[in-house]
C-alpha cells in the first residue's frame, strides 16, 4: 500500500512493503515497527536508530509526540489524495462551528448571547475545571447559535455547549 | 510529645509529608475525598478516614470533619501541607482548641501574614520596601478601586484578597479594560476562595520573583536556606523552579536573607515559611507577600542545603530547638524543579483530565520524582492539574540543565495531555539557559515552536510512524469486517456449522 504522508507542508511517500520493509520517497528501508505494551506508544528501529513517539489521532490528522516536538501528519493514500484535491478544498469555512467542551467541568459564564456577532478570538464561553477558569474562544467570526447549557451547570467532556454559524 | 500526625491534604505533598513521618517513626492518618479513595496518600497511610464527596468544599475544606478524624484515630498533631486550610488562622485555632498540635505557625501569625495590609506595615516597619497598592486599606468597591487606579499607575495588578496561587488575579493595562477585568476578577475570587474582595497593585516590569525559606524554632532560633528563583510562571502559576537564582550573588543572598529573617521575627514566626520577593533589574528587592507554609517548591532547597524541610517542621512543632544554625547552612550545586502538569502545552495549556495508562518515572542519579498519581490513577477536574515534581540535582546550573533534559526525555505518562514537552523546550532555550528570564517571560517572549532545538527534528521518522501506524489501522478495520479471515476455509467452517445444527 502506497501512502502520501504530509508534515508541516512536505510531502513523504512512503510504501508498506510487508512487515519489515518500507519505501520513503523511493528508497527501499528496513524497520522494526512494534507497539509498546498495548500504549498508544510505538518503537521504531531503521537502521540501527532507535525513536519512540506517543501517536494520537486527532479528526483527520495523527498527532506524533517525540522527544518533545509534536508532528501533526496527514495521511492519505493515492485515491484518497486525489479524491481531496478534486474537491478542491472549497468546503473550508463552511457549515457551523460547534464548541465542545474540551474537558468536563462547570459552566461559569456565557458571555455572549443568541445571535450575537462574534469576532474570531472573543470569548464564548468560561469553563471552570481543577480550579483554573479557561476561557474558550471562537475559532472565526461568526453569529452564536443554540447555546445548549446554563451557567452553573456540569458539563461533560466533548459535550457541544453552543454553536457558530 | 505527639506519634501520630494526620495529614490535611491529597496527592504528591500528602505523600511527601508520609514519608518524611514514616523516616520519623511516626504514625501516620491520611483523609480523602470520595474521588481519592484508591489515591496513593491513602494506599500510603497507616489509617485512612473519608471526608465526603469530590468537591473541596465538601472534603479537604471541612475542618471540622478533619480534627473529628484526627481525635478518633488519637493522631496528636495535623500537617496541613499547602493549599487547603494550610493558610486559615481559624483552622489552625480550631485545632489548638482540640487539644492537637498544627505543625506549621502560630495562628496569629498566620493572620498577620494572611491580612497583607498587617503584613506590609510590619516589613515596612522592618526597612523593607514594599510595591505600591491598595491592599492596606481593605477592601474597596469598584468606583474606588478605579479611582485609586489612575494614582497607582498602568500596568497593574488586581489580586484576591483572601487569594494566592493567581487564582482570582488579572492585569490591567488600562482604566478602559479595568471594569470588565475586576468582575471577572471578583467572580473567580468568590469562586475559589469565597470572598469576592479585591486589591490593586503596581505591576514591575521586568520583574523576578525569588523567594526565601526560613525556619524558626519556639526558641527565637530564626534561619534563612537560601533562595528559589521562581520566575518562570504562566498566568501567575509557577512552572519550574530552581536554586540558587542566576541572578543573585552572596551579597544580594545575604541582604535577602537577613531581610526575610527579619519579616518572621516582626510576626514572631514559627515553623517554616517564605518570604516572596520582586526583584527588578537592578536588584531593587520588595517584600510581595509571606507564605505561611510549607511551598510546593520546598525540595529544591532541599537537595542544594540537604536539609529536609518537612522533617524540621516535624521537629519544631515537637518543641525541639532547629537541627542548625545559620552557618551550618552550606549551599551545593544547583537544583531544578519542573512540575508536570496535567496539561496540553500545545493547546494553549488546556487541562486534561482522564485515566494514566501507562507511567514510566525518570530514575538515576540526582533525579528526585514527588508524585501522588501511578498508572491507572484517574486524573479527575475537582483539583489542582499538578500530578507530579520532576527534580534533579547537579555540580553546576549547566549539569542540572543536562541532567533534567535526561530526565524529561526519559518521563512516560500516557493517557492525560501533559507539559513535559514545555519542560523539555525550556530546557533548550537560550534564554533559560543563559538564566536570561523574567515573571513576563514564559507568556510574553517564549514560543513552543520558535526554540531552537538541541535535539533535531525528524519529520521523516515521524511520517514514517504515523504512516505505520495509519496502515495497521486500516488493516485492523478490514480484518474485522472480511469473512474470510477466520483460520480455516470457508467450505469447511459452513460444513462445520451445518453439523453442527443439524
Amino acid at each position: 500500500m502506497k501512502y502520501i504522508a504530509t508534515i508541516d507542508g512536505k510531502e513523504y511517500t512512503i510504501e508498506v512493503l510487508d512487515e519489515r520493509h518500507i519505501r520513503l520517497d523511493g528508497q527501499l528501508l528496513e524497520v522494526d515497527f512494534t507497539q509498546v505494551s498495548g500504549q498508544p506508544v510505538y518503537s521504531l528501529i531503521i537502521n540501527g536508530q532507535s525513536f519512540e513517539a506517543y501517536v494520537h489521532r486527532d479528526e483527520d490528522e495523527w498527532e506524533v509526540l517525540m522527544s518533545g516536538h509534536q508532528y501533526r501528519a496527514r495521511i492519505e493514500d493515492e485515491r484518497e489524495k486525489r479524491l481531496r484535491l478534486a474537491g478542491g478544498g472549497a468546503a473550508t469555512q463552511t457549515g457551523p462551528y460547534h464548541l465542545k467542551a474540551p474537558m468536563p467541568g462547570l459552566v461559569v459564564a456565557i458571555p455572549v448571547q443568541e445571535g450575537q456577532e462574534v469576532k474570531k478570538g472573543e470569548v464564548l464561553l468560561i469553563l471552570e475545571s481543577m480550579k483554573m477558569q479557561n476561557e474558550l474562544k471562537s475559532p472565526r467570526d461568526g453569529v452564536v447559535q443554540r447555546i445548549r447549557v446554563q451557567p452553573g451547570e456540569n458539563v461533560e467532556q466533548r459535550q457541544t455547549l453552543l454553536s457558530v454559524e | 510529645m505527639f506519634n501520630k500526625v494526620l495529614i490535611a491534604n491529597r496527592g504528591e505533598i500528602a505523600v511527601r509529608i508520609l514519608r518524611a513521618c514514616r523516616e520519623l517513626g511516626l504514625e501516620t492518618v491520611a483523609v480523602y475525598s470520595e474521588a481519592d479513595r484508591n489515591a496513593l496518600h491513602v494506599r500510603y497511610a497507616d489509617e485512612a478516614y473519608l471526608l465526603g464527596p469530590a468537591p473541596s468544599r465538601e472534603s479537604y475544606l471541612r475542618g471540622d470533619k478533619i480534627i473529628e478524624a484526627a481525635l478518633k484515630s488519637g493522631a496528636g498533631a495535623i500537617h496541613p501541607g499547602y493549599g487547603f486550610l494550610a493558610e486559615r488562622a481559624d483552622f489552625a485555632q480550631a485545632v489548638l482548641d482540640a487539644g492537637l498540635v498544627f505543625i506549621g505557625p502560630k495562628p496569629s501569625a498566620i493572620a498577620a501574614m494572611g491580612d497583607k495590609a498587617i503584613a506590609r506595615a510590619t516589613v515596612r516597619a522592618a526597612g523593607v520596601p514594599v510595591v505600591p497598592g491598595t491592599e492596606d486599606v481593605g477592601n474597596l468597591s469598584d468606583e474606588e478601586l478605579l479611582e485609586r487606579a489612575k494614582s497607582i499607575g498602568f500596568p497593574l495588578l488586581i489580586k484576591a484578597t483572601a487569594g494566592g496561587g493567581g487564582k482570582g488575579m488579572r492585569e490591567v493595562r488600562s482604566l478602559e479594560e479595568m471594569p470588565a477585568l475586576l468582575t471577572a476578577a471578583r467572580r473567580e475570587a468568590k469562586a475559589s476562595f469565597g470572598d469576592d474582595n479585591v486589591y490593586l497593585e503596581k505591576l514591575i516590569v521586568g520583574a523576578r520573583h525569588i523567594e526565601i525559606q526560613i525556619l524558626a524554632d519556639t526558641f527565637g532560633n530564626v534561619i534563612h536556606l537560601g533562595e528559589r528563583e521562581c520566575s518562570l510562571q504562566r498566568r501567575h502559576q509557577k512552572l519550574l523552579e530552581e536554586s540558587p537564582s542566576p541572578f543573585v550573588d552572596d551579597d544580594l543572598r545575604q541582604r535577602m536573607g537577613a531581610v526575610a529573617v527579619q519579616a518572621a521575627r516582626a510576626v514572631d514566626y514559627v515553623n517554616a515559611g517564605t518570604i516572596e520577593f520582586l526583584v527588578d533589574k537592578d536588584k531593587n528587592f520588595y517584600f510581595l507577600e509571606m507564605n505561611t507554609r510549607l511551598q510546593v517548591e520546598h525540595p529544591v532547597t532541599e537537595l542544594v542545603t540537604g536539609i529536609d524541610i518537612v522533617k524540621e517542621q516535624i521537629r519544631i512543632a515537637r518543641g525541639r530547638q532547629l537541627s542548625y544554625s545559620q552557618e551550618d547552612v552550606r549551599f551545593k550545586g544547583h537544583a531544578i524543579e519542573c512540575r508536570i502538569n496535567a496539561e496540553d502545552p500545545f493547546n494553549n495549556f488546556m487541562p486534561s483530565t482522564g485515566r494514566i495508562t501507562h507511567m514510566n518515572i525518570p530514575s538515576g542519579p540526582g533525579i528526585r520524582v514527588d508524585t501522588g498519581v501511578y498508572a491507572g490513577f484517574e486524573i479527575t477536574p475537582y483539583y489542582d492539574p499538578m500530578i507530579a515534581k520532576l527534580l534533579v540535582w547537579g555540580e553546576t546550573r549547566a549539569q542540572a540543565i543536562l541532567r533534567m533534559r535526561r530526565a524529561l526525555e526519559e518521563y512516560r505518562l500516557i493517557g492525560v495531555r501533559t507539559n513535559i514537552p514545555f519542560h523539555q523546550t525550556m530546557m533548550d532555550s537560550h534564554r533559560f539557559m543563559g538564566g536570561q528570564y523574567d515573571t513576563r517571560f514564559v507568556e510574553e517572549r517564549f514560543r513552543m515552536e520558535e526554540v531552537e532545538r538541541t535535539a533535531p527534528l525528524r519529520p521523516d521518522v515521524a511520517a514514517i510512524i504515523a504512516t505505520l501506524v495509519a496502515d495497521r489501522e486500516t488493516r485492523l478495520a478490514a480484518q474485522i469486517i472480511r469473512p474470510a479471515k477466520r483460520d480455516t476455509s470457508n467450505w469447511k467452517w459452513v460444513s462445520r456449522w451445518e453439523r453442527l445444527h443439524r
